[in-house]
């Protein structure tokens, strides 16, 4: 009787519990996107879902033809529900999915057609398998989830049993003959314990052995990421390598962390909500969606800082201690043909108080005579760098002084004698933090190439070089300074070394500047330090462009704006960027922008000790043909950058 | 290499192959990419693209580099020179070969010695041959794998490049037969120019037969 009792307590406890979707994420959630209105997405087709970066990490063994054709609408779930995607790490493993509403089971199956039902330890709980995903189905609503464990933890546990059998270094390693130090600025030393960057790693892994090719490295396999050769099979079937050894450990541990990870959400009901009253406060607003992201468990337990908290332990709880409070959270709100994004970025009090002498400056005038009216896109940037860096200092020094290792200490001597020694007034008020950027799209720019000439007689070839035009992209970024006496010395110097450096009166020029290929300008005016590749300002409009300057009534939302004010037309701006400017993670987010257009613009607010407030306004100026895919482009970027 | 190649508009590439009477020659080898060398110092300047690692200069010398160490090691070759313009991205090589047997060879032998792939069947292919007289030229089947597997992105930037392809003897040259061939007025050389990307698509563009005069003793 006492057993059915409880049975019936716990069956209770779970249905009661899962009426909403966001019920369902878990705690270790660290980033959240949630949307309210979903209806919104119902016309998108579900191909052109799974193309956003933020579905990557449930879409591999999902969409695989049974989406052809359909769209949002026919996954089955409930529209009445929030949709909630999140990423989450824990102590000893990461999770990511999302949470919906169900509507209608099979329609999702359907769509879902991979999985298989799995047998359920969980009273009206029902689980459903494809790989390494799951699906968990808790009365009308569901958790598409993946629980992924620590690499750290499968590498340590596979070499401790590793070698306590009696094993030798598995690897044949090509680098034990190789001298990291003349090879490249990464390299590092700890206490005498030599490391080479995992990431440098891993390309010198590709590069040179391609072992990609040789093993297996996708996300699901948990091949580890080494540089070492693949260690031979061994003779007797029964007895495992050490890359079998490891992934069998990796899957027990998976299959322990599963069961972790539901006791936590299904058993003790322990959610985000319960663990994170801001996300709780949050979830009430009245808004289109929702975005939470938690820095401060970011910092802590994202495997980047794995070195600090190994080999700096009190140095890693400190500077986690700075980020404590550290929390972004955004409303997503439709209005009139835009979306807006108000994000609200809170610090602890340490951290606040940098960002609040960091933003303690008034807004450089003097910039908005060097943004031309007819710009692609520009960003402002207040920032007070002598301020920040005396309050750094304060907060900083003391950390640093409770560290008793002797590398920390020798930083810490470094940083005092500069400190002492250094004339911080010509520095910071050469380089006083405030700055802006202006794109102002693609331009012809001349520039030489060789071409070959033909005798027609004997076809030989004689070399000529000629003048040619390319595309470059035109980029001005300045400074605001007080000593552009400093950098013009510097330059009268150089000039008197090599004729790179001209001195053209109101500019100077440099030859060659920029891509080794076409002339860079440099203009000293009105305190400010001002680089460029756009001859036209430098030659016509060195002391700003007068009245084509920007107008005074988009001058003003830059005035007013607290620590950043930046603006874009994407019709005219995204579509020119060359990818090959940006890095993989920006063109990520670059391209779904690609081909719509409308006007982007942030604000932000004065930042107080507490918080900085942001303003994110998407503009789509009557091409407004479904907001559901602003939002999603929105999403996507938020993801990227939470990445 | 092939990451620049791929995305560079302008390439320009020409192969001269100059055959004396008794099958002995010189060869070269020049890729211009100086029209546009902006281009590829914003590739340069990045990490790297498209998820793969960006080289840099210094890796790319040191990759050129080993490989003429390599064209130099091979039987039947001479006179290897390697001059390469890191600042304009103009690489020209050129060397001397005592046969087409084994040009063919040393370079079959420096691509395998660099390639990842264990297995290569169109290093096989015989793409020049000189007997009786007669020349036969066709683009080798690596070079065609390696053009068709570039993505059509990279090869519509393919289009606007040249590839230049001339052939030269002592003797006066009597007839070709492949149409869009042209012969050099004193008759003693034969030039094909085309685009990289219709290379890709007609693999065979290049091919011809020339029949040299035939002296009477």
């Amino acid at each position: 009787m006492k057993s059915l009792l409880t049975s019936l307590a716990i069956f209770t406890a779970i249905s009661g519990f899962s009426q909403l979707s966001e019920d369902l994420i878990p705690k270790q959630a660290v980033s959240v996107f949630s949307l309210n209105n979903i209806n919104l997405l119902q016309k998108i087709s579900l191909d052109d879902l799974v193309k956003y970066e933020f579905m990557e990490e449930v879409q591999q063994e999902l969409f695989d033809g049974s989406t052809r054709g359909k769209t949002i609408k026919d996954l089955g779930i409930n529209f009445d529900q929030k949709l909630n995607v999140f990423n989450g790490i824990g102590e000893n493993y990461e999770v990511t999915g999302l949470t919906f509403g169900v509507d209608d089971r099979n329609k999702l199956f359907d769509i879902f057609d991979d999985y298989t039902p799995m047998k359920s330890n969980y009273p009206g709980v029902d689980f459903y398998i494809s790989y390494f995903n799951r699906i968990a189905i808790s009365g009308n609503i569901g958790i598409l989830y993946r629980v992924t464990p620590n690499i750290e933890i499968v590498d340590k546990i596979t070499d401790s049993i590793w070698y306590a059998r009696g094993n030798e270094y598995p690897f044949y390693n090509y680098w034990d003959d190789y001298d990291y130090r003349y090879d490249d600025e990464e390299y590092i030393e700890y206490e005498g314990e030599e490391y080479y960057e995992e990431e440098e790693i891993e390309y010198l892994e590709e590069e040179e052995y391609n072992l990609t090719d040789e093993m297996e490295i996708e996300e699901n396999t948990s091949a580890p990421k080494l540089f070492d050769e693949m260690p031979e099979a061994t003779d007797d079937p029964n007895t495992k390598n050490y890359y079998e050894l490891r992934d069998s450990i990796d899957m027990v541990l998976q299959e322990l962390y599963l069961v972790e990870f539901s006791n936590e959400l299904f058993i003790n009901q322990n959610n985000l909500i319960k663990n994170a009253p801001d996300f709780r406060k949050q979830l009430s607003h009245d808004t289109e969606g929702i975005f939470y992201t938690d820095n401060s468990r970011n910092f802590g337990e994202n495997s980047a800082f794995y070195k600090m908290k190994r080999y700096y332990p009190q140095l890693f709880t400190d500077i986690k201690e700075l980020y404590t409070g550290n929390i972004m959270m955004g409303d997503l709100k439709i209005e009139n043909e835009a979306i807006v994004l108000d994000l609200d970025v809170k610090y602890g009090e340490k951290l606040g108080s940098i960002y609040q002498k960091l933003t303690d400056t008034k807004f450089d005038k003097n910039v908005l005579k060097y943004i031309p009216e007819n710009n692609s896109g520009f960003f402002t940037y207040n920032v007070n760098l002598r301020e920040a860096y005396e309050q750094s200092l304060n907060v900083i020094k003391p950390i640093l002084e409770n560290e008793s290792n002797r590398n920390i200490s020798a930083n810490l001597l470094a940083l005092e004698i500069f400190d002492e020694f250094v004339n911080k007034d010509a520095l910071f008020d050469t380089y006083k933090g405030s700055m802006f950027g202006v794109y102002s799209g693609i331009r012809k720019v001349k520039t030489e190439k060789l071409i070959f000439d033909y005798d027609e007689e004997t076809f030989d070839y004689t070399e000529e070089w000629v003048e040619s035009m390319e595309d470059m992209p035109i980029f001005t970024l300045g400074f605001s300074t007080d000593r552009n006496d400093i950098p013009s010395n510097i330059m009268k110097r150089l000039s008197k070394m090599t004729d790179k450096f001209q001195n053209k009166g109101d500019y100077w020029l440099i030859e060659d500047g920029m891509f080794n290929s076409v002339p860079m300008y440099l203009i000293m005016q009105n305190n400010l330090f001002i680089v460029t590749n756009d001859e036209d300002l430098a030659v016509n409009n060195a002391k700003g462009y007068g009245s084509a300057s920007l107008s005074k009534s988009k001058a003003k939302f830059a005035q007013k704006s607290g620590v950043m004010y930046a603006y874009s037309d994407l019709g005219k701006a995204i579509e020119t960027l060359p990818r090959e400017l940006f890095s993989q993670q920006e063109n990520e987010m670059l391209d779904v922008l690609r081909g719509k257009s409308g006007k982007v613009t942030l604000t932000s607010s004065a930042t107080t000790k507490a918080s900085t407030a942001f303003k994110l306004n998407y503009n789509f100026n009557g091409d407004f043909t479904n907001s559901g895919t602003y939002i999603l482009d929105l999403i996507n970027s938020l993801y990227v950058l939470s990445k | 290499m092939t990451l620049f190649l791929s995305l560079t508009s302008c390439i320009e590439i020409i192969d001269d192959l100059s055959i004396s009477g008794d099958g002995s020659g010189t060869f070269k080898y020049h890729i211009n990419l100086s029209s546009s060398k902006i281009k590829i110092n914003s590739i340069l300047a990045l990490d790297s693209l498209d998820g793969k690692k960006v080289p840099s200069i210094a890796e790319i010398q040191s990759r050129a580099d080993k490989i003429v160490k390599q064209l130099k090691e091979q039987n039947g070759i001479t006179n290897v020179v390697f001059d390469a313009n890191y600042t304009d991205f103009i690489f020209k090589v050129t060397c001397d070969f005592n046969n087409l047997n084994q040009l063919q060879s040393a370079i079959v032998n420096v691509i395998k010695s660099e390639s990842k792939e264990k297995e290569m069947p169109e290093l096989n292919h015989t793409w020049v041959s000189f007997s009786q007289n007669t020349l036969k030229r066709s683009v080798p089947q690596i070079t065609i794998k390696k053009a068709q597997s570039i993505n059509k992105n990279d090869s519509d930037l393919l289009k606007q490049g040249s590839y230049t392809s001339i052939t030269r003897f002592e003797k006066e040259i009597e007839r070709i037969e492949n149409e869009n061939a042209n012969l050099s007025k004193n008759k003693k050389a034969v030039m094909i120019r085309t685009d990289p990307y219709s290379l890709t698509q007609n693999p065979h563009l290049l091919d011809n037969m020339i029949y040299l005069v035939k002296t009477t003793n």
